[in-house]
C-alpha cells in the first residue's frame, strides 16, 4: 500500500475512517443500515458530527437516536477533479458532494447519487442508503420517490 | 485594555518563493531553512542581530507540512536565542494576524520589548501535511469531500442560491488580483488573464474554477513587533497595530443548521475597526486571506465594505485595483503570488505592511494611512471558516 492508498499494481482504497469511542454508535448504525445522529440527554439537542460533548449545553451524557435519514440538499458542487490522496473517487468523477439538511435537525455532507450530477438542486428532497466501503458503511443520499 | 496602538512592526522579510522543480533545477529547501532565512532577512531590514532576541519573544507559526512537536523552541535552539517567553501559533491561515496580536500583548504588558514572529513552511518539498483533523478523516474523505476546494464549492454555491451572486463577481477578484501580481516581482503568476480566460478555466468542484484557487508554493515569512516606544528605535517607518478582533467557531442560527454564507469576520471585524476608532471607509486597502476568491467576497461583505449578500453588487460597481478606492490583495494575494504553505497567512499581511511603509513599487497605493488584513483557517463541517482574525494597521498612531 503507498501513501496514496493505492495497492501495488492494484486499485486505489477509499480512506476508511478510524472508528473511536465515541462514534463507534454511528458506524455500527451504518452496518446495519440505520443514520444514527447524537442526540443530548440533558437538554435534547440534536448533532452532527458525532462529538465527545453537547455542542450546545457542553454535557457530556449523549445518546444515539436514529435519523429518518431524509432531508433537503441546503447545496451542492459537482467534483470534476480527484485530490492526491483521494484516488479511489477518480472513477466517480463527476459526482454531485452536497450539504445535506436532515428533517432531524442536523446537516450531513455525502454524495448525492442515481441522478446526474447535473439534476441536483438546493431544496431537493433526498433520502439516504449504505454502502460497504470495505471495513465501514457510508451513507450517500439519493432522490426521494 | 485595548491593543490601539501598543504595539509596531518594524521590520519584515519574506524569500522568495519556489514550486521546487527539480527538472528546472529548483532546490527543494526544508520548512527549517526557510525559518532561518526568513529570519536573517527581517533582522537585517531591521539592522538586528539574532543577539537582539535574546531575552525577548518568539512567535513561530506552525507549518502545515509534517513537523516537530517542539517546533518553537526548536527554531530558538535553531537561531541560538535564548527566549524569554515563547508562543506557537497554531491557527492555520490565520496564525499570522493571531501572532501578531499575541505579540503585541507580550509587548505592551511588558513581558518582552519585542517579538520575532516567524514561519517557513515547505509543502513542495515533504508533499504531505499535518494529520487531518479527525472529523475530516473520519467523515468527510469517506464520504467523497475533496478537501478544501469542495467545502469552499459547497459555500460558494449556497451564496450564490441565496443572494444571486454570479461567476463574473469571483471572476472580477480573480482578475483583479492577477493584475497586481503582474506588479509584483515576487509572485509567480505574472501572465494577465481576461474574465473570458476565467470563465473558461477548468472546473475543480463546481462552481470553484482553476482559477479561483491557490497554487501551493515553497516560502518563508516574517515580522518583528516592538513595544511603540522602542519602535523607531529600529525604523523611520513603524506600522501600527491599530485594532485587532477574533471570533473562532462563529455560529449563526442553530447550531446544527447554521447559515454557511457567514463568517467570525463579521464579529472580529467589527472588533478591530471599533478599537481602532475607524470604519471600513477609512481603509485605504483590504488584504483579505485568499485560498479562494469566494472567501475574498465574502470578507468583504462580514468586514462592512458592503451589506451581507451585497458583495457581488459591490464587487460590479467597485474599483479594487491599487488605484481604487478600495485596493484589494494589492500583491497579488496567494491566489496569484502562490501560497507558501502556512506561511501565506502572512502574505496579505506583510503586503499591507509594505504599502503603510511606501514600499508597494509600482503597486503602491498613493497616501495609504491604514488598512485591514485578515486571516482564516480550516472549514467547519458543514458551515464556514473556524478561525477568523482581523487586524487594523496604520503608518499613523
Amino acid at each position: 500500500m503507498s501513501r496514496f492508498g493505492v495497492k501495488e499494481g492494484g486499485e486505489a482504497r477509499k480512506p476508511l475512517p478510524y472508528i473511536t469511542n465515541y462514534s463507534q454508535g454511528f458506524w455500527e448504525g451504518t452496518k446495519a443500515g440505520e443514520l444514527r445522529i447524537q442526540k443530548c440527554n440533558a437538554c435534547s439537542h440534536k448533532q452532527w458530527i458525532p462529538k465527545a460533548a453537547c455542542e450546545e449545553c457542553g454535557s457530556i451524557d449523549l445518546s444515539w437516536i436514529k435519523s429518518g435519514g431524509k432531508g433537503k440538499v441546503y447545496s451542492y458542487s459537482i467534483i470534476r477533479h480527484v485530490v492526491m490522496n483521494s484516488m479511489a473517487f477518480e472513477k466517480e468523477i463527476p459526482y454531485a458532494l452536497a450539504l445535506i439538511d436532515l428533517d432531524d435537525g442536523v446537516r450531513v455532507v455525502g454524495q448525492v447519487v442515481e441522478c446526474k450530477p447535473e439534476d441536483v438542486k438546493i431544496g431537493m428532497e433526498v433520502e439516504a442508503f449504505f454502502e460497504d466501503i470495505g471495513g465501514a458503511s457510508i451513507f450517500k443520499f439519493r432522490p426521494r420517490r | 485594555m485595548t491593543l490601539r496602538g501598543k504595539a509596531a512592526i518594524v521590520s519584515y522579510g519574506e524569500t522568495p518563493v519556489t514550486r521546487a522543480r527539480k527538472d528546472k533545477g529548483e532546490p527543494r529547501l526544508s520548512y527549517w531553512e526557510y525559518f532561518a532565512w526568513a529570519t536573517s532577512l527581517a533582522l537585517k531590514k531591521a539592522g538586528m542581530t539574532t543577539k537582539d532576541l535574546d531575552g525577548q519573544g518568539l512567535a513561530v507559526m506552525h507549518p502545515e507540512v509534517d513537523h516537530s512537536l517542539f517546533l518553537g523552541v526548536e527554531v530558538a535552539e535553531m537561531l541560538g536565542v535564548t527566549s524569554k517567553w515563547i508562543i506557537t501559533p497554531s491557527h492555520g491561515g490565520a496564525s499570522g494576524c493571531v501572532g501578531l496580536a499575541q505579540a503585541a500583548l507580550a509587548v505592551s504588558s511588558g513581558i518582552v520589548d519585542r517579538v520575532l514572529c516567524v514561519i517557513g513552511d515547505a509543502p513542495m518539498t515533504y508533499g504531505d501535511t499535518m494529520m487531518l483533523t479527525e472529523h475530516r478523516r473520519d467523515f468527510e474523505k469517506p464520504f467523497g469531500v475533496m478537501g478544501p476546494t469542495s467545502l469552499f464549492a459547497l459555500v460558494m454555491r449556497r451564496h450564490m442560491e441565496q443572494y444571486g451572486t454570479k461567476v463574473e463577481h469571483t471572476g472580477k477578484i480573480a482578475v483583479t488580483q492577477r493584475e497586481h501580481a503582474v506588479l509584483n516581482p515576487d509572485a509567480v503568476f505574472k501572465e494577465r488573464f481576461t474574465m473570458e480566460d476565467y470563465l473558461n478555466s477548468r472546473m475543480i468542484a463546481e462552481p470553484i474554477r482553476l482559477l479561483d484557487t491557490v497554487m501551493r508554493v515553497n516560502g518563508g515569512s516574517a515580522f518583528i513587533v516592538t513595544k511603540t516606544e522602542e519602535a523607531k528605535r529600529w525604523t523611520d517607518k513603524p506600522v501600527y497595530l491599530l485594532g485587532y478582533g477574533e471570533c473562532n467557531n462563529y455560529h449563526h442560527g442553530s447550531k446544527a443548521l447554521s447559515d454557511a454564507t457567514l463568517m467570525g469576520i463579521g464579529q472580529a471585524s467589527r472588533e478591530a475597526l471599533s478599537m481602532a476608532g475607524l470604519e471600513p471607509r477609512d481603509m485605504n486597502f483590504f488584504q483579505p486571506y485568499d485560498d479562494f476568491t469566494i472567501a475574498v467576497l465574502m470578507q468583504i461583505e462580514a468586514a462592512g465594505f458592503c451589506e451581507v449578500g451585497k458583495g457581488g453588487k459591490f464587487i460590479e460597481e467597485t474599483d479594487l485595483s491599487y488605484r481604487g478606492s478600495i485596493p484589494l490583495n494589492t500583491g497579488g494575494g496567494q491566489i496569484s503570488a502562490g501560497q507558501p504553505g502556512l506561511a501565506g497567512g502572512n502574505l496579505n499581511l506583510v503586503e499591507g505592511v509594505r504599502q503603510l511603509r511606501g514600499e508597494g513599487e509600482g503597486r503602491q497605493i498613493q497616501g495609504a494611512k491604514a488598512g485591514m488584513v485578515t486571516g482564516i483557517g480550516a472549514v467547519q463541517y458543514g458551515r464556514n471558516v473556524g478561525y477568523n482574525s482581523v487586524a487594523v494597521l496604520g503608518s499613523e498612531l
